[in-house]
């Protein structure tokens, strides 16, 4: 019993009966001594150590800040130059995966039968013992399945899986295949290109929401920060078919049916080219058949896709917009981005993310300030490419191998593909396969650990060595470095996943086809490859260019004929009244951060909910049409499952469209991730139809569904409502929250 | 520290043309500021708390929609509510503009929550409870508060004071905009802040040469009352001005190109 | 009657508590102001001087943050090895030590070998809603020009400033060179009177926001 001051009188007054018990302050009598005298372990005396993290989108340099061997704080590291001292809430929260109680505590063996979390204790030895048999007997068609993490973390995994004649898999559950498509088509580059808002004189975005969760948010984040700061406050315009953060933040959202972004940014190209045919940028684009070229996407013709509303057109015909539209923005050489995320997940998504990235061509755009920058390439030339993503076709591959018994041992780090992949794929089912062993190394359980048969507990990120050529990249090359900050929790004894994987292939006799004795050593010499000092990466937290690497500019002739080739109307997966629009959580992102309180407690920017899915409904169509109210539980159904959810009647929805966030609906691990019932937490994309895009992508954005109340209903927990400093004081909202239509300072 | 020969008087500007609504300022300070995980029963009890929030306000309707992002934090009112209904004094406002909450003083009443405009006063129903080893992260900086307790935003005052140590140990020069930013003085939520859209910065009058990025705004402010508005020369307001508490943080105006039709 | 006598020796018996309690909520009188040490310190033969015995070490070549920063710091272990691989028991003077003694440095050496801290009892002991900031009194009592103070703390003498680290350190701890087994010095309490007056002596602020955190 520790007193205090509260429950001081409490005890006063037991005391005073005669009972006194005074054995206060038990735990503060200790000052202890230790050992040995690392700088960071000076009482009272804090250390910043730069590294990074890969597990935020576009992933970001930050410091971290240790006190007597304890992480306490991270923040952004003011030289990296992608997120340039800023952080996102999800990449503050990664502190919480180091201390996290439910981390996994030394390797385990399974048990139970498979998926029962069943495990018992082992040794390392006996757990190194048994993974390198696996690897052994079972190495060939082995499949390592990882994040998408690239550099010398790629290079390591996919020499190991090499040696053994297995396959290197990396998943990305917001898999950007679409775009990395269009983008190499159009750019000629594999990696994703960079946009320069911080420069730009206007921007119009599709469907991307490069503010929440696309690209480097937080990176984009600081770019728009500067972009509205500017003397000359340029315009932001939104299209897309979800009301996202990114929507709510342009100064016009023009709503457009699911999967018309590449219309949308045709039209646009084609306005541009109407109002501007002496641009050389419209020239080289169109080639000698001038502005005619794209006579075919004149919105007034493609009307019936895109499906603009009247109020938005205000009395202007489709024609008449875009052209107002272009003028203002060839005017002011207008940024676009976007293309990607939702917009490149439907059967049409390569078309959508093909003419969005060409947009940027057609206003001179490219390759300059205040342009869309493409990727100089990977700072690790060695490095396996980034483009290399697993896509959907892979993965049905793969779980028919497993399935069938072909792949005999699946490795995995770092990767929950069994939650983020549609249950249609089989990924679970298949790995249901006992005579396939599955060895997970993971310091948190989740579906696709709860199915290995050995654990292998991972290093979290501040514990670790780590490496990435993050992207987008502006402009020049970088390479983060990750380096352990504090000592791994002695009491779990977690290991780094590739130095266990060099130790194994050294074990078998196979170290000499690995790059390095360590993955330490290899960052090392990817630094000494570069040209930089090792300390000098561990102070700044990698490494990067200084100067932008030249970039073409000119599209190559014959590009414009072949993405209007592309162009087709989306073609959507089922039947019902509803479009299905997944979306990534702004701090769970696609559940990889659901075991972290933080990332739960952060209210959703548009809804406020935290800690369940909900399912974002118009409100005046849920309410009149449907006769919903606010946290009705109701079924969603797609033509492969259904799930239920909670409604949230969002008055910015757009009819008909039911966006649902991602990271729900966990059945195993921390109990963060999972402590709700089925009611208030689906996992939206468990129910997606598996269907792929040309680029071999899921269309997740593209499945119609059905929204059928359960007549069950529950309390919605969300900030909203809670605290307002305008209802206290019966303040319309314009009293509180004030505009301006022309920008002061 | 508040030292004779140094005033300081800390002020904010939040500039909603650039807020976006991410919650990186709301994460930043609970892990700052010790804030105990707001689960869901606190969500559903309406107990939730955060010493910064992002308000969302509606404004029209499909197809013709805003939503409004606006991060409330406590305004360290120079004319605070909250103060003079405390019983125990455990709020004051101190010298250097700071609306100060002294935890070991608060007996409970709550009624500085019921007076403040702003709903920035968070009541401590529960004890502060961290599942085991997620307590390694707490700050040694920050008090955890126990149960029954009031408690707000503090503008970061642990951070302040470092600073102050900082600089007075290396030759007394003062804190300014550029070294609060260089050494991590800054309140949690302006480091974190990705668009810049929370400035934090020292008012006092005699900091010439080198006044803070802020000042303009508030002298502005100041410059013009509330019913003259329309006079001044910056984007800038104060939240529920009507009200005469006089914050020591200042709103600046979102722009909008296009606002909504039968709008204001 | 003995109702009234009762509740009447309820109330004083309450009262009596809760001054009690409230105002020795350090160890009252002095109980447990001087814990034993899991391994006994002598401060005299460290810190003493060598005209008494002592080694005359500084405070600071120990408590090795005082001068820099908040908490003074317990050494680490390894700063004990320093001087006692050499101070063992194995050396000449080895018979002029008590064996007590040697089988304590024993101790020590064993644990720097074996990489284990010493769990030593506190003895000055700071809420945990107090900051204080070591290096900013010692910079006050040891820096800056000269003047005289008079600091209610302490034997209230007036005193020259600035003073070597040795002295400014005794101003709060006392004469800890003398002390065999350290404790607080007499009417010095780490109340919350003792920093205020001093604050209000010598012109300090005595904001709340100062102190408590």
């Amino acid at each position: 019993m520790k007193l205090t001051r509260r429950n001081f009188l409490a005890w006063a007054g037991i005391a005073a009966t005669g009972a006194i018990a005074c054995d206060v302050f038990d735990d503060e009598l200790k000052v202890q001594s230790p050992a040995l005298i690392p700088e960071d372990l000076v009482s009272g005396r804090d250390t910043w150590y730069a590294t990074y993290d890969a597990s935020v989108p576009g992933g970001q340099g930050l410091l971290v800040r240790v006190m007597e061997g304890r992480a306490k704080k991270v923040r952004g590291n003011p030289r990296f130059p992608t997120n340039q001292g800023k952080q996102s809430p999800a990449a503050d929260a990664i502190l919480q995966s180091l201390y996290h109680p439910d981390r996994i505590a030394g390797p385990m063996l399974r048990t139970g039968p498979r998926g029962s979390g069943q495990y018992r204790p082992i040794t390392w030895e006996e757990a190194l013992n048994r993974f390198n048999a696996a690897v052994n007997e079972r190495g060939q068609g082995m499949a390592l399945i990882t994040g998408t993490r690239c550099a010398g973390y790629a290079t390591i995994c996919k020499a190991f899986a090499d040696a053994f004649g297995g396959s290197h898999l990396r998943y990305d559950a917001m898999d950007d295949a679409a775009y990395r498509a269009a983008v190499n088509k159009v750019t000629g580059v594999g990696r994703v290109p960079y946009h320069d808002i911080a420069n730009a004189e206007a921007l119009v975005s599709f469907g991307s929401d490069f503010l929440s969760t696309w690209g480097n948010p937080t990176a984009y984040g600081v770019a728009y920060g500067k972009f509205r700061s500017k003397g000359h406050r340029g315009r932001h315009y939104h299209f897309g078919a979800r009301y996202s953060m990114t929507a709510a933040n342009a100064d016009k959202w023009v709503p457009i049916a699911p999967g018309s972004e590449g219309y949308a940014a045709m039209a646009l190209a084609w306005g541009v080219a109407e109002s501007h045919p002496e641009s050389p940028w419209v020239q080289a684009v169109t080639g000698e058949e001038g502005p005619g070229a794209l006579r075919d996407f004149m919105p007034d013709l493609t009307a019936s896709i895109l499906q603009i509303p009247d109020a938005v057109l205000d009395g202007e015909s489709p024609n008449e917009f875009f052209k107002h539209l272009a003028h203002d923005y060839a005017a002011h050489g207008g940024l676009v981005i976007g293309g990607g995320g939702e917009a490149g997940a439907y059967s049409n998504g390569p078309f959508n993310a093909s003419a969005s990235l060409l947009l940027n061509y057609v206003l001179g755009n490219v390759g300059h300030e205040g342009g869309m920058l493409p990727d100089p390439g990977s700072p690790i030339a060695s490095a396996p490419d980034n483009a290399a993503i697993t896509t959907l076709t892979d993965w049905q591959r793969i779980a028919g191998d497993i399935a069938s018994g072909a792949t005999g041992l699946v490795v995995i780090h770092n990767a929950d593909p069994v939650y983020g992949l549609p249950n249609g794929v089989g990924l679970g089912n298949a790995l249901e396969n006992e005579s396939v062993a599955v060895i997970s190394a993971s310091p948190f359980m989740d579906e696709t650990t709860v199915m290995a048969d050995l654990l292998i507990p991972d290093r979290t990120a501040l514990e670790d060595w780590g490496d990435d050529a993050p992207e987008p990249a502006p402009g020049h090359r970088v390479y983060g470095v990750q380096q352990p900050v504090v000592n791994p929790l002695a009491d779990l004894d977690p290991r780094s996943f590739p130095d266990v994987l060099l130790s194994s292939a050294a074990d078998l006799g196979r170290g000499d086809t690995m790059p390095a004795a360590s993955y330490e050593e290899l960052i090392r010499a990817n630094v000494d490859e570069l040209g930089a000092d090792f300390t000098d990466a561990l102070k700044n937290g990698g490494w990067w260019d200084d100067r932008m690497v030249g970039a073409a500019s000119t599209p190559s002739s014959g590009l414009l004929d072949e993405i209007a080739g592309m162009a087709a109307p989306p073609q959507m997966e089922g039947t019902g009244n509803f479009q299905l629009l997944p979306f990534a959580h702004n701090t769970i992102l696609d559940g990889r951060n659901a075991h972290l309180p933080w990332a739960q407690n952060a209210p959703d920017p548009l809804t406020t909910v935290a800690w369940q899915t909900w399912v974002e409904i118009n409100e005046k169509q849920g309410r009149e049409e449907l006769g919903l109210r606010e946290g009705d539980v109701v079924e969603i159904s797609t033509s492969a499952g259904s799930i239920q959810a909670l409604v949230y009647l969002n008055p910015g929805a757009p009819p008909n469209i039911a966006a649902v966030p991602m990271g729900g609906g966990r059945r195993a691990g921390s109990e963060y991730a999972t402590g709700r019932d089925e009611r208030e937490s689906g996992n939206v994309m468990s129910i997606l139809a598996v269907s792929a895009n040309d680029s071999g992508g899921l269309t997740w954005s593209g499945n119609r569904c059905t929204i059928t109340p359960t007549g069950d209903s529950m309390a919605v927990s969300k900030m909203e409502g809670g605290y307002t400093s305008r209802e206290i004081g019966e303040h319309p909202a314009e009293q509180v929250f004030k505009t301006v239509s022309e920008g002061g300072h | 520290m508040p030292n004779a020969s140094y005033e300081h008087k800390w002020g904010m500007v939040v500039d909603l043309d650039k807020c976006t609504g991410c919650q990186g300022c709301v994460i930043a300070c609970q892990a700052e500021n010790n804030i105990p995980i707001n689960t869901k029963d606190y969500f559903l009890q309406r107990r939730a708390y955060e010493w910064i929030r992002i308000e969302r306000y509606w404004e029209g309707e499909y197809p013709n929609v805003k939503a409004r992002f606006m991060p409330v934090l406590c305004q360290h009112c120079e004319n605070a509510p909250c103060e003079p209904v405390c019983p125990v004094y455990a709020t004051y406002h101190n010298e250097e503009g700071l609306n100060v909450q002294v935890y070991n003083r608060c007996v409970g009443t709550r009624y500085c929550i019921n007076n403040c405009p702003y709903q920035v006063r968070m009541f401590n129903y529960w004890h502060p409870n961290w599942p085991a080893r997620l307590e390694n992260q707490l700050n040694p900086d920050v008090t955890v508060r126990s149960r029954g307790i009031t408690e707000k935003c503090t503008f970061c005052v642990q951070r302040i004071r470092r600073g102050e140590l900082k600089v007075e140990s290396q030759g007394g020069q003062r804190l300014n905009d550029d070294t609060i930013a260089a050494g991590n003085y800054d309140p949690a939520c302006v480091q974190a802040c990705p668009t810049n859209a929370l400035m934090f910065g020292d008012l006092s009058e005699d900091r010439q040469p080198s006044p803070s990025a802020i000042k303009p705004y508030f002298d502005d402010v100041n410059a013009h009352p509330g019913h003259g508005e329309h006079d001044r020369e910056t984007r800038g307001y104060r939240l529920l001005e009507e009200m005469n508490t006089r914050p020591s943080v200042i709103y600046l105006k979102k722009v909008d190109p296009y606002p909504l039709k039968g709008g204001h | 009657m003995a109702l009234a006598g009762l509740l009447a020796t309820a109330i004083v018996a309450f009262i009596v508590v809760v001054l009690f309690m409230s105002w020795f909520s350090n160890p009252p009188f002095g109980w447990g102001n001087a814990p034993a040490q899991p391994i006994p310190f002598p401060h005299t033969v460290h810190a003493g001087p060598v005209e008494e015995g002592g080694h005359a070490i500084q405070c600071e070549f120990c408590h090795r943050n005082v001068t820099t920063g908040a908490a003074a710091t317990v050494p680490a272990v390894e700063v004990c090895v320093i001087c006692h691989k050499q101070v063992n028991g194995a050396n000449a003077k080895a018979d002029v030590a008590e064996p007590e003694t040697l089988i304590n440095i024993q101790r020590v050496l064993d644990k720097h070998a074996d990489g284990r801290p010493i769990d030593w009892e506190r003895v000055h002991r700071m809420p945990d809603h107090v900051r204080f900031v070591h290096e900013a009194h010692l910079r006050f009592l040891t820096q800056g020009e000269e003047r005289t103070v008079t600091l209610p703390i302490g034997d209230e003498e007036p005193m020259q400033l600035p003073v070597p680290v040795q002295e400014a350190c005794s101003v709060c701890h006392g004469d800890v060179a003398s002390m065999t087994e350290v404790q607080p010095q007499d009417g010095q309490s780490l109340k919350m009177g003792t920093c205020l007056d001093c604050h209000r002596e010598n012109d300090v602020s005595t904001d709340c926001t100062v102190c408590h955190k």
